[in-house]
């Protein structure tokens, strides 16, 4: 009886604006919108602030106190007001892309599934000629359509940043291009990330239907599976091996290093406490280090950016699953 | 008329144990009790086990020569062991879980302690049984206060036995954010004043999830501009530093010419005593504010 009326109601032309499900999906969350907006203008403008006039001041206090030269003085022991600025922002517009992923499975577990479930709400749009799986659907579908076109702006211009900035972090030995904010943000990784906070929120929204308790857990998880990553993410492509016969090689991005012996193999460095000889008991001959040099950049960020799609369209598949058995496949 | 059997239960001659309001803000907050405990208990325990790696951790961190002289272990042997590692992995880890303490309690105060509360009624229902709301807000603080204040007081006094002979290689600068935070009194100090944010942040809202998301940005808000200020807290010391090379344990504040402004390691209690009382007195406040608002709401 009410869909009819509220069929046809819908069937009335609109002039303007977004209709239907997409509508009531932006009514109701517009604090987060908002929100978003007002998030993805902070870190856009503190990016392109550090990508042009930051990185310049930076630059021109970092040539005035004579740094990198060999006159350089007791000025080039600390950062200067201008790089401590730069890194401040720098570090903030990295960081809200971080937190990104956490506060969208918090977001989504508690007010875009967790409360609507809780309060009924849900059920009461079930009965508005909205079928349970469309529901869903429209609340997946809107938040990621917004998380992805905010994040492929935010990666672009944090591209631009580091592009700019990379020289300027070398030289005060600073943030490398392996370090954690800076790898995730410099491409396509970040988005999936986001997408994958999303389904997780929304999966744990649903399999605990009450809004604090499910954004609890959806938090804890995100950041389980961000740690996990972040162990797991040196091994996701084979790594290029240095060897060296005196010292244990450093170049950056090492994952693995020890000691090799005469037959070539390789053993762990031994406990030598001060035992002159024991080097040669252990047979060793050089030592060797596996590390990523900066080419492996796009090939681990596309098989992370793989890996952490299909977890989220795993979650997706999950939570939609467990729809149809809450609703009693009425979809 | 139900505040008559209520006063009745209440007779004397009975085991010990949580009654009436303490008895109920422990019994609604069961699951946050639990993971307090749970965590506290998790925290204790690696602590200890990272407590019994402290020596092997100091061997891993020794000065080393290549090849072996003059009682200086061999480079590699030193690189070798891993224990300063795992060492100092987990104690920065245990350290910045205390230091950040103050994020997930504000979260926890302003939405499912008082947010959730007033969203759902249920502490309307409560004022009508012979519950005052202040009485009710007045427990509501201090049941969490006192646990936050026991736990984390634990916390910091096992976390500062576990560093052993405070290495900085090891356990990092005192100066060092987390370090500062998570090994004096402004610990407690900080997780009071999220537990008082986010009570504010309750009765301001009235609805569990803004609460929670306020709490969350006051609180971060607060950490992080405590951070930036921290160095003003307290008057530095000025030396020249012609012939003399600052140590690792100055704090440096500014650098003007050879003049150098920083603070010495004493000056950790003075900027520990400074900041709780910052702290203390915004949680205060807030309190004052929130049983203002509550006044207003229940007048």
């Amino acid at each position: 009886m009410t869909a009819l009326s509220l069929r046809a109601s819908a069937a009335e032309p609109r002039t303007r604006g977004p209709r239907g499900l997409v509508w009531v999906m932006l009514r109701v969350h517009q604090s987060a919108l908002l929100f978003w907006l007002m998030l993805v203008t902070v870190a856009a403008g503190g990016l392109l602030w550090a990508y042009g006039p930051g990185a310049d001041a930076a630059w021109a206090e970092y040539s005035e106190a004579g740094c990198g030269t060999t006159t350089s003085g007791f000025d080039c022991d600390m950062y200067g007001t201008a790089f401590q600025r730069y890194d401040n922002i720098v570090g903030v517009s990295s960081g809200l892309l971080t937190l990104v992923p956490l506060l969208t499975a918090a977001w989504a577990a508690s007010a875009l599934i967790g409360r609507e479930l809780e309060n009924g709400t849900a059920r009461l749009a079930w009965t508005q000629s909205v079928s349970p799986a469309r529901w869903l659907a429209a609340k997946l579908a809107v938040p990621a359509a917004l998380l992805t076109a905010g994040m492929l702006t935010l990666t672009l211009l944090h591209r631009l940043m580091w592009s700019a900035g990379t020289e300027l972090h070398e030289a005060w030995a600073v943030r490398a291009w392996d370090d954690s904010a800076i790898f995730l943000t410099n491409g396509t990784t970040a988005t999936a990330h986001a997408l994958l906070g999303l389904a997780v929120g929304a999966l744990v929204g649903l399999l605990l239907p009450r809004a604090l308790p499910a954004l609890a857990v959806a938090s804890v998880t995100t950041l389980a599976i961000a740690g996990a990553l972040v162990e797991l993410r040196p091994h996701l492509w084979p790594t290029v091996t240095v060897t060296s016969t005196d010292d244990v090689p450093a170049p950056a991005a090492v994952v693995r290093d020890g000691a090799l012996t005469s037959d070539g193999s390789r053993i762990p460095l031994p406990d030598c406490l001060g035992e002159p000889g024991c080097l040669t008991k252990h047979d060793i001959t050089g030592y060797y280090a596996d590390y990523h040099p900066t080419s492996h950049f796009w090939p681990l960020h596309l098989v992370e950016t793989g890996i952490v799609l299909a977890a989220a369209s795993v979650a997706v598949g999950a939570a939609f699953w467990l729809l149809r058995r809450r609703t009693g496949g009425a979809v | 008329m139900t505040a008559i059997p209520v006063t009745s239960v209440r007779t004397p001659g009975r085991l010990p144990r949580p009654r009436g309001l303490l008895w109920a803000v422990l019994r609604l907050h069961r699951a946050a009790l639990v993971v307090w405990g749970l965590a506290l208990l998790a925290a204790a325990s690696f602590l200890f086990r990272l407590a019994a790696l402290a020596d092997e951790a100091e061997r891993g961190d020794s000065a080393c020569a290549e090849p072996a002289t003059d009682g200086l272990p061999s480079c590699t042997a030193v690189d070798a062991i891993t224990a300063d590692e795992t060492y100092s992995t987990g104690i920065a880890f245990v350290t910045a879980c205390t230091a950040w303490l103050i994020v997930p309690v504000a979260a926890w105060a302003g939405g499912a302690l008082i947010g959730r509360e007033l969203e759902n009624g249920t502490a309307h229902l409560a004022w009508t049984q012979s519950v005052t709301p202040a009485r009710w807000l007045a427990a509501k603080l201090a049941v969490p206060a006192a646990l936050l204040t026991l736990g984390t007081t634990g916390l910091v006094l096992l976390n500062v036995w576990a560093r052993g002979a405070d290495n900085p290689n090891l356990v990092g600068d005192w100066y060092h954010p987390d370090v500062f935070v998570g090994t004096g009194p402004t610990a407690v100090a900080h997780a009071l004043a999220g537990l008082a944010l986010g009570a504010l942040a309750g009765m301001l809202l009235g609805r569990a999830l803004p609460a929670a998301g306020a709490a969350l940005g006051a609180a971060l808000l607060l950490y992080n501009a405590l951070d930036r200020y921290r160095e003003f807290l307290w008057p530095t010391v000025t030396r020249d530093t012609t012939g003399w090379e600052a140590p690792r344990s100055a704090f440096q504040v500014a650098a003007d010419g050879s003049e150098l402004a920083f603070h010495p390691r004493s000056h950790f209690w003075p900027i520990q005593y400074v900041e709780s009382g910052i702290l203390l007195t915004v949680a205060a406040l807030a309190v004052l504010a929130a049983f203002r608002i509550l006044r207003r709401r229940t007048a």
